[in-house]
């Protein structure tokens, strides 16, 4: 049996659930097509999400599925640009014709980039501190303080996957314009991997304090809220933690998806829930954090 | 005696990150584990300063692995050198959300010195910050001395200050207490 997995228009933070719906309904299909062809735009939580499903798939069985590439030109072209098929390659049978870039065509803070040992994460940091620290300062006014925040929560989301994924996984940084939601611009932050999970990593220390209550949800609880770790270690579990001060601090929101649930800490201009249950499962975890423009730039 | 450690040179030296960036728990071993070799070469009591003047950023993992382990290590005798430490060079925010917050969860303390003179950092109750303050004014004091100013019993002054030599937070020689910077 096949599959057809259809890429949302709109491939973001909201487009994501139509698109583990579909992921979960190919559970059985021996041959899965990804089909991006009616794809217009896509964020960079789209970018990440869509390899960690293709390497899910990929391990699954046995061989690369299908990926259609966008119809459209100009997004085929910006989903080159943004570094997307060199990660793609790897994991599908790209089809559809792939327009060549050079290296350095791109303006975003980070491109779709790989993430699979500690020294994955320094080049992630020393990118995003060499050539996007005057992006972050001066298109979204974020200070010094901010952009080394900035940093800091960028190596320890990228960290996640390393210590705890079990596999590897993709980051990708862009800025855009939050017109409606926000009216000021934003710096989004994208990890995902393919891995374990949440509850499973957290499972052989948590599950039986928990009870019944053990799940998907009470994973991220854990580790988002309550700084758990899968390490007996004090020391360990500061990671999550420091990402959501950073965001809480500079009026941000995180969410964090894996298998059937996702957590958010949301701010007041966004109208997100904080915790969500019974979603599709979607392999291994998905972090999203959204930075926005310091105030005091827009209203200049 | 005092021993400065430049941990951008520590970092150059086991490979990671030319750029200067203190980050993963996995760079953040590999320094702490160079550190621990340099510091088994002194012996004797030792205020080291650990200066990250030339390090860009560092992150809660590293700053775990580093600092706050070396810290644990020096209070159960791991480290074979008597060693103080002090921690000099990170931008104050730094310290403030990074160092103060890893310290904090394995419930030790450490001195900073920051763009407003030597800190306590971690977890350490307001009686002891004040003695700290206190003394740092001072240059040196007797429990004597320090209880006049502070308007404490001596026993109780006493009593605070060997809890801060005890932590390794200030220096104690022959009845009197130093801040690390005065050794």
């Amino acid at each position: 049996m096949s599959a057809v997995l259809e890429v949302p228009q709109r491939f973001d933070e909201h487009g994501f659930e139509s698109f583990a719906q579909a992921y979960a309904r190919a559970a059985e299909a021996s041959k899965v097509i990804v089909d991006a062809h009616a794809c217009e735009w896509i964020s960079p939580l789209g970018f990440v999400a869509l390899l960690a499903a293709g390497q899910a798939l990929r391990d699954r069985l046995g061989a690369p599925p299908i990926l259609t590439v966008p119809s459209d030109r100009d997004v085929t072209h910006f989903w080159a640009r943004m570094g997307f098929f060199s990660q793609a390659r790897e994991l599908f049978e790209v089809h559809g014709t792939v327009p060549r870039v050079r290296g350095g065509e791109s303006k975003v803070l980070l491109e779709v980039t790989p993430v699979r040992v500690a020294e994955d994460v320094h080049d992630v940091v020393h990118r995003i501190q060499e050539r996007s620290a005057e992006i972050l300062q001066h298109e979204l006014g974020l200070d010094a303080r901010a952009t080394m925040g900035f940093g800091m929560a960028l190596s320890e989301a990228c960290q996640n996957i390393v210590e705890h994924a079990g596999t590897g996984g993709w980051v990708a940084v862009h800025t855009y314009a939050y017109k409606k939601r926000l009216g000021r611009r934003v710096a989004v932050i994208a990890v995902a991997d393919a891995g374990v999970g949440f509850r499973h990593t957290l499972e052989t220390s948590q599950a039986r304090q928990y009870g019944e209550r053990w799940g998907d949800l009470a994973a991220l609880e854990a580790a988002l809220l309550r700084n758990v770790s899968r390490f007996r270690d004090p020391g360990r579990g500061q990671g999550l933690a420091g990402i959501r001060r950073y965001v809480q601090r500079w009026n941000g929101k995180i969410s964090i998806r894996s298998g059937t649930a996702r957590i958010a800490i949301v701010p007041d201009w966004d109208e997100d829930q904080t915790n969500v249950e019974q979603l599709a499962p979607f392999p291994g975890a998905q972090v999203l954090m959204i930075i926005p423009a310091a105030e005091a730039l827009d209203q200049r | 005696m005092i021993t400065q450690i430049d941990v951008r040179d520590v970092l150059s030296r086991v490979g990671a990150a030319p750029m200067g960036d203190l980050v993963t728990r996995h760079t953040g071993r590999a320094v702490r584990s160079s550190i621990e070799s340099e510091l088994a070469r002194l012996s004797g009591r030792t205020v080291v300063v650990l200066d990250f003047s030339a390090v860009r950023m560092i992150d809660f993992s590293c700053a775990d692995e580093i600092v706050a382990q070396l810290v644990q290590a020096s209070l159960s005798k791991a480290i074979p050198t008597d060693a103080f430490f002090l921690i000099r060079g990170l931008h104050d925010h730094m310290v403030e959300e990074v160092v103060e917050e890893v310290l904090r969860k394995r419930e030790l303390a450490m001195v900073a010195e920051t763009s407003t003179g030597l800190r306590l950092v971690g977890s350490v109750d307001e009686e002891a910050r004040a003695a700290f303050s206190s003394l740092v004014g001072r240059g040196q004091a007797a429990p004597e001395d320090l209880a006049v100013d502070l308007h404490w019993s001596v026993d109780v002054t006493r009593t605070v200050l060997a809890s801060l030599a005890g932590r390794r937070l200030v220096l104690h020689d022959a009845g009197l207490y130093r801040p690390l910077t005065a050794a």
